[in-house]
């Protein structure tokens, strides 16, 4: 049974080799060797172990409940992690003269966020949550001789904070009204009215946690200048990685804890998810920088993604189903987007981030300017990318359940965001003033081609992904 | 002995909460970093006093499991935070938040 908890061993053991190793002997080559090799050994540890979880329910103490979500998910965030590394090797070495344990905290980081889709207790929340955070604090900062990285760490540092007390108090509450921590049996109160009322409270407060970390509206504020300021190499794991795991143990919370069936707090997620994709988008209009552009997007398309949160609680393995499929294309369109940005910014030493810096890319740097046109139009939704597919799924489910104040807000969000994605393309399709003397890294290049390869490729024909996973929903002992 | 469990259980809350805004309002409205790390530990610790309050009215330990757990984040938190105080001080010889302000827009 404990079998289904090798990928995890495997990680930690890579990540102690790591550690140890840098101690000993200090070498960017060998760090950044086993990270990859640690991590593909994670990624394909999944499939000699799958049959265990696609037949059996398996539990690893009360804290965890693995099953093949959690494994598809745990995939997805490898695969992301491992697109960075490759990116961050020329990255860093402009950066800092320090660049081993950056591989340390970022496969730290990777084994918090395959902690999150299988948990089930608020202890295995709370720990896998800090894990990441934890590290991205440093990750953010990283980078030794500029500001911005440094201020963007501390900013991080004190928001994340905050939104992890409130979570805490929030759990608080609800264990003082359910006497329980794991998410299948909290909301089991006494029935009495100061249970109730605690529950609501906890929940609450719960909930604000979560939208801190999932940079939802009002609790937004922290991400353009996070983005901003931090490495794109780190803004792009922030961004996919772990979003995507907070995404999925809520999405977790929701099913086990019956959360919906709530009236007060379904309103009030209802109201966050209008208002993160309506604002997002609006905010979005405003910026001449790609990074702070990019955060406002992200935070549209966490309100457009809170939409599966009530889907999944009437017809759980549909909203499975879309979860999965949005995640990985925003996975797939975002790592583009930033892939493009690193990619550009590997060679220099400050980070090429504005829309002026993009001016005229797809002359300059025809490969570079065609992956960015390519994840804005799939991030903008626009057919024959994924991100239409993705859009078109979440669009469906929202009329087939009739959740009217959603499918608006989302049409809304969509069409206010083609104008500032637009605007990103009339950039790149711009007569270039003058000659972009940055070089580009070939394995970088490459990479990012790949990811835009894949916005069209399953654009055309999204078949296979779906196919792929129908098969992982067919056993979870979820549904 | 009984006099000390008996302290009601709102009452322990509602000591919390007071704590958990008097965190955040230090954090709102202190301008020196090591203030602002301070009110958070505030916030972390109003947090597990309200974990401990739970776990006694349920006769359980998880209250206070969660408690060391808290313990532990919020030290691991504060210690990368004061790492991070400690470049800002030496690169910048500044400790004031909004001095240290470049990103904005």
């Amino acid at each position: 049974m404990f079998q289904a908890g090798l990928p995890y061993l495997i990680l930690t053991t890579g990540l102690i080799v790591l550690m140890v190793g840098v101690s000993i002997h200090r070498s960017h080559q060998v760090a950044w060797s086993l990270t990859v090799l640690t991590l593909i050994a994670t990624f394909i540890s999944h499939f000699f172990v799958y049959e265990a979880v696609a037949t059996d329910i398996v539990v690893i103490t009360e804290l965890f409940r693995v099953d093949s979500i959690a494994y598809f998910f745990n995939a997805v965030f490898l695969l992301a992690t491992l697109v960075l590394v490759l990116f961050a090797q020329v990255f860093l070495d402009r950066r800092t003269k320090f660049t081993e344990e950056f591989y340390v905290l970022i496969l730290a980081a990777t084994l918090g966020a395959m902690m999150l889709p299988a948990s089930t207790h608020f202890a295995s929340l709370i720990l896998g949550l800090e894990v990441i955070s934890i590290s991205l604090y440093a990750l953010i900062a990283y980078p030794d001789h500029a500001r911005p990285p440094l201020e963007a760490g501390l900013k991080y540092l004190v928001l994340s904070g905050v939104g992890t007390a409130t979570l805490l108090m929030g759990m608080a509450f609800i264990y003082a009204a359910s006497g329980n921590l794991d998410f299948s049996s909290i909301h089991i109160t006494d029935g009495s009215m100061e249970g109730e009322i605690l529950f609501l409270i906890g929940n609450t407060l719960f909930w604000c946690g979560i939208a801190f970390k999932l940079s939802l509206v009002p609790f937004h504020i922290w991400t353009p200048d996070v983005y901003h300021g931090a490495p794109s190499v780190v803004t792009a794991f922030l961004a996919t990685v772990s979003k995507g795991a907070v995404f999925a143990v809520v999405l977790r919370y929701v099913i086990e804890a019956d959360i919906l069936s709530s009236d007060t707090i379904s309103n009030a997620i209802m109201l966050i998810a209008c208002a993160s994709m309506v604002i997002g988008n609006l905010l979005a209009l405003l910026q001449n920088n790609l990074k702070r552009l990019l955060a406002y997007s992200s935070i549209a398309h966490m309100g457009y993604l809170l939409i599966v949160v009530f889907l999944i609680s009437v017809n759980t393995s549909l909203g499975y189903e879309s979860a999965l499929f949005y995640l990985v294309s925003y996975f797939v369109m975002t790592l583009a987007a930033f892939g493009v940005i690193i990619a550009l910014s590997s060679k220099s030493e400050t980070e090429v981030d504005t829309l002026n810096g993009i001016s005229g890319l797809l002359w300059t740097k025809p490969a570079a300017g065609a992956v960015l046109i390519a994840a804005a139009l799939s991030l903008a939704g626009i057919p024959l990318t994924v991100g239409f597919f993705a859009k078109y799924y979440l669009f469906t489910a929202g009329i087939s359940e009739g959740m009217w104040p959603l499918v608006v807000c989302l049409v809304l969000g969509s069409g206010l965001g083609i104008f500032y994605y637009v605007r990103i393309i009339f950039r790149t399709l711009e007569k270039p003033q003058e000659e972009l003397s940055v070089s580009v890294p070939w394995l970088g290049l490459s990479i990012t081609v790949l990811l835009a390869l894949a916005i069209i490729v399953f654009g055309l024909y999204p078949t296979p992904l779906v196919d792929l996973i129908r098969a992982i929903l067919v056993f979870p002992p979820t549904l | 002995m009984d006099a000390v469990l008996n302290i009601p259980l709102e009452h322990v809350l509602f000591l919390s909460i007071i704590l958990f805004l008097i965190g955040a309002f230090g954090i709102l409205i202190r301008r020196n970093v090591i203030f602002v790390l301070l009110s958070l530990e505030i916030m972390m610790n109003a947090a597990a006093l309200a974990f401990i309050a739970a776990g006694a009215r349920w006769g359980e330990p998880d209250g206070q499991v969660m408690f060391m757990f808290i313990l532990a984040l919020a030290a691991a938190e504060v210690a990368v935070g004061l790492g991070l105080v400690v470049q800002l001080s030496r690169r910048f010889q500044t400790l004031d938040i909004d001095r240290a302000e470049e990103l904005n827009g």
